[in-house]
Order: structure tokens, then sequence, then C-alpha cells
């Protein structure tokens, strides 16, 4: 097989995948602005009325605008680094409808990670917009480097978030349902991974159990690297959530392999 | 040469939860789950050559659409040996996967939210058709089955006979070896049927694709295919000719005959002959074992006012139907 010929087959169902984006315009734009209006909605008023309460100047070192930076950046990295690629998935086995992406030549793995490339690309320029909307109102400030190696580590993110959710996708070759677990994987991921309120403001020795799980990687991590505040070596770093990555690509690969066999191709 | 597909002792079967009914039932289940294992199919033997149109018969859950699934690869076999153009199908090669095609009639294909065309674009990337070969076939498909303005309209839009071609379409375009058709015409009028099954021979004329057919539709049967295998709760019963198919019924004729005026139902000359009247009494079709044929017929001819009688082999949709509500009149399983 010549890598021009796969290559192709990515470029060709990343093509489809935009159509079919570009299909139902309204759900469009709201899966792309959604977490827009929700910073200006919910996180922004909340933040302003903390902020607002007497006595409130800062929260472990974070001033107001130094807040609404560590916001906005928050929304930035989940732009770029989380995807929705596993609802599709889960639905694709329920309804029997993988039967038919067991027969083209063209993995199943390769067709929902080149749709998902997809949708990070369109969240790329997104995200990108909303970056140069945000700087001219002044809300955050970032170089060049930082920028850069933000948006590489968000791209390792997004590889985590592509395998835990094709992981969990596949557990309906099992479960009748997993939506409830990518609720709750997600919740609890929004929590430890500061992406509610910054990792800071947790006590010392949570902190200490996280460093030993993925979650401050998904989002802590990022936001302090885009805004130039991490002041660790990056490269452990990018090893650790590269080989959360791997973890989670071995797990899901396993449970592929498993489930397939207990496929039985349902409803057709 | 090696054979489009060879069965050996093949076996499959799945779990199945039992629950009983009802909210009492559904509370049960959450803490116990009664799971039962149901062969769905058994000890099957096949061989199809290619180049053949093998029709793939039986009732709804005996086993037909399983065997689709094992020979697509789509779900592996419990156990015994199955070998699609030399290929294990559930290993799942690419090298495999450019040979076959598989069209479902109950399920699409193509990409519901785009017009057809961006899926058959697709589709040549991922069997790697080159464009000369592709807008050529393309050109022939879209003639054969005249669908050029129906190209670039959503494939949602599309009626269902018109989405049936477009899938036959995706189907053929990677030019396959073998070709599995489960229920193509189901749900169609009859001009529809119709269109697609001299579609597929006409196909089949030319390229000589193997080509394994279920149809609950006999006349897809009856056009379509030379030989018959028929399933039933899992195992093989008939394979063989179809122009054989009726004596699974045993040696008998299928027989009509109609009257000048209304005949007596309740003469004893209609015992065992399965008959089947029209309203006013007029007409009549029997099933008539051979060795009694001549004394019946011309018991027929001397006592009652015949205007007409013909004598026919048994179409097949009849000797389907006597199987499906009589089964035990399969009475050798080894047939």
């Amino acid at each position: 097989m010549s890598l021009a010929a796969e290559a192709s087959k990515w470029g060709a169902t990343i093509k489809i995948a935009w159509s079919k984006y570009l299909a139902y315009k309204l759900n469009f734009l709201l899966q792309v602005l959604g977490p827009v209006l929700v910073f200006f909605f919910i996180r922004y008023n909340l933040w302003s009325a903390i902020y607002g309460l007497e006595g409130v100047k800062t929260l472990q070192g974070y001033n107001f605008s130094e807040m609404i930076s560590y916001q906005v950046w928050v929304m930035i990295v989940g732009f770029i680094g989380l995807g929705f690629n596993g609802m599709n998935l889960a639905e694709d086995i329920r309804l029997g409808r993988i039967s038919a992406y067991l027969i083209y030549p063209f993995g199943f793995w390769q067709f929902h990670a080149s749709s998902f490339l997809a949708f990070q690309l369109i969240q790329l320029g997104v995200a990108g917009i909303t970056l140069i909307a945000v700087s001219l109102a002044g809300w955050v400030e970032f170089t060049a480097l930082n920028l850069l190696l933000g948006v590489l580590y968000c791209c390792c993110v997004a590889l985590f978030w592509f395998q835990v959710n094709f992981l969990i996708g596949i557990l309906a070759f099992w479960l009748e349902e997993t939506w409830v677990m990518r609720v709750m994987m997600v919740t609890v991921s929004q929590f430890f991974s500061g992406a509610l309120i910054p990792l800071e403001i947790f006590p010392a020795w949570l902190r200490q159990v996280l460093d030993y799980l993925p979650f401050p990687y998904l989002t802590w991590v990022p936001v302090k690297i885009f805004s130039g505040t991490y002041n660790q070596p990056l490269l452990p770093a990018f090893g650790l959530i590269l080989l959360w990555s791997l973890i989670a690509w071995g797990c899901a690969q396993y449970v592929w392999q498993r489930g397939i066999k207990a496929y039985t191709g349902a409803g057709i | 040469m090696t054979a489009a597909i060879l069965c050996q002792n093949l076996a499959k079967d799945f779990r199945h939860m039992h629950k009983e009914p009802g909210l009492s039932g559904s509370i049960k289940s959450f803490f116990v789950r009664n799971y039962e294992r149901k062969p769905a199919v058994r000890d099957f033997e096949l061989v199809i050559e290619p180049g053949e149109i093998v029709g793939l018969l039986g009732p709804n859950g005996a086993g037909k659409t399983t065997l689709m699934k094992m020979f697509t690869g789509i779900i592996v076999p419990s156990s015994g040996r199955l070998e699609v153009l030399g290929h294990v199908p559930h290993q799942r090669e690419m090298a495999f996967r450019r040979k076959i095609a598989l069209v479902m009639g109950q399920k699409s294909q193509l990409w519901w939210d785009i017009p057809a065309m961006d899926s058959f674009l697709l589709l040549q990337k991922y069997y790697e058709i080159p464009d000369t070969d592709f807008k050529r076939r393309l050109g022939t498909l879209t003639d054969l089955l005249d669908v050029d303005r129906l190209l670039k309209v959503h494939v949602r839009k599309l009626s269902l006979g018109e989405r049936m071609k477009m899938e036959l379409m995706a189907s053929l375009l990677h030019q396959p070896e073998v070709v599995f058709l489960d229920e193509p015409t189901i749900g169609l009028d009859l001009v529809a049927q119709k269109n697609i099954r001299d579609f597929i021979l006409a196909w089949q004329r030319d390229h000589r694709t193997t080509v394994i057919l279920t149809s609950h539709y006999m006349a897809d049967v009856d056009a379509l295919c030379k030989r018959i295998v028929l399933v039933l709760a899992g195992g093989k019963r008939f394979d063989g000719p179809i122009r054989e198919f009726e004596s699974v019924l045993g040696k008998q004729k299928f027989v009509s005959v109609d009257f000048e005026g209304p005949v007596d139902r309740q003469l004893a000359l209609w015992q065992g002959l399965d008959a089947s009247w029209n309203e006013d009494s007029t007409h009549v079709e029997l099933r008539i074992p051979e060795d009694q044929l001549r004394s019946t017929a011309a018991a027929i001819l001397q006592q009652l006012p015949v205007t007409s009688l013909s004598m026919e082999k048994l179409p097949i949709e009849r000797v389907m139907n006597e199987l499906l509500v009589k089964p035990q009149l399969l009475a050798d399983p080894q047939l």
C-alpha cells in the first residue's frame, strides 16, 4: 500500500466529513460557537460576580484579568484539544452501521480518526479567529513561541481525547448506552484538569495526586504554556501527554480486538 | 481454481438475553441476567464456484443474513472453516475487502447527508480506482441505471428505488469479484424491482461476477438464480439447480384446472391433492404425485366439466410457501 494512496484516503474522508458538517448549517454553527457562548454567558459573568464580592481581589495569585485570561485560554484549549467523535461511534456500533466500514478497504479507526481530524481542523480555524478577537480586546497576551508550543501541546491533547473517546465509544460493543460514561469522563476531567478553576486553587495534596493522572495535562498545562507561565521543563510535559495517549491507544486497540469478535452486526 | 466460497462445518452461535416483560422483568434482569446460547448456523457445507449466481432462501431467522455477515467478514464464525476467494473473511485483509461488495436493501451504505456522487468519489479513493477507469465505469453504470440526473442529489432526498440504484453503483464501481445482495429489491414497486433485476443480470453476464442473493421475492430468485440453497433453522436443506427445487416436496406436478361452472369442493377426488380454489369454485390448483398423475387427470376430465387443464412445474413461490407452512415436508434432512 503506497503512502500516497493512504494519504488520499484520509484526504477524501476529511473532505466528506466537512461536507457532512456543512450539510446542517445551524448544527454546525452551534457546535462551533457553543463554547464561545458558554464563555460569555457563564464563565465571564461567574468570575465577574466572584471578583465583585467585597474583599476579593485575588484568588491564589489570580486577579480578575488574569482569571479571564486563564478562562480564555481554557476555551482555546477546548477548541483545539477536545473532540466529540465518541458519540457517532457508539451509535454506529449499536445500530450496526459499522458493518459498511468493516467492508471498505479503509479501517474503522482510520475513518473515525480522519473525521476527527476534519473537525479539529475546523476548530483550529475557529480558535485562530477567537484568539485574534480576544487579543484585540486585550484579554490575552502571548508570544509567537508560546502560541506555537501551546498549539502543538493541544494537538497532543486532541490525540489523547480521540483515543479516550474511541475507547468509550467502542464499549458499545457490550453496553447499550455509553453516553453516561462519556458525560462522567468529561465532567470529572473538566474539574480535575483545571478547566473550571485553576489547579492552584486546589489543595497541595490533591495536586500531587493529579500529577500521576492525565488530567492536569489536558487543560492546565497547555493553558500555562500558552500564557507563558509554565515554569517547569517542557519535554516531560509533552512526554507525559504522549505517554497517556499511547496508553489510551493501547487500551482502545485491545478493546477493539475483543469487541469486533463480539459484534453481531445487529439490524441487517 | 479457487472457489468463490468454501464452507466446511461452519457454525455460528449467538448469545441472547432473556427478559420477562414489564417493569418487574426489567428490575429482575438488572440483577440477574439469563443468557441462552442459540445456534444461528450449524454444520454448514457449501462450495460456490466463481461466476455463479446463487440464491440463499429461507424464512426470517433461518440464518441467511448470518451467513452473509460471515461471508463478508462482518462477524466471526464460532467454528468451522470459511474461505471466500481464498481469504479468511473475518481477518478482513485489505486485499479481500477490495474483491467483495455487500448491498443491503434495508441499510444504506451511502452517506445520507451528501449527494451520491460525493460518496462515489470517496469510494474511488478507498478502492484506489484510477481516474480513467472510474470515469468509464461511472459512465457505464449511470447509463445502465439511468441515474444521470440523480448523482448530485442528496441521498436522503432520493426515493427508495433511486437509492437502491445508487447503492448498487457504489458497490460495483470497484468491480468486485463477489457481490453479496441482501434483499436488494425490498420495498420496491414491481417496475423498480424488475429494473434492478435486469441490471444485475446484465452486469453479471458482462463481468462474470459471483453473486450471492437473499430475497423474499421469489421473482428475484426465479429471474436471477440458476442455483438455490435453502436454509432452514441454520442448516442447509437443499442445494441444487432451481429447476429441481420443487423436488424437495417430492415428485409432484402442479396442475391447474378451469371448469365451466362451480364444482363440488368436497369430492373425494380432491383429497390429498392440496387443492387451492378460487372464490366461485370454477378454478382449482392441485399438487399431484407423479405416479397418480394419469389416473387423477383422467378422473377429473371424465367426471367434471373441464374447460382447460394445464400442467406445469411447481412455481418456486409455491414451494417456498409450502415449506414455510409445513416444514415437516422436508422429510430427509440430508437432502
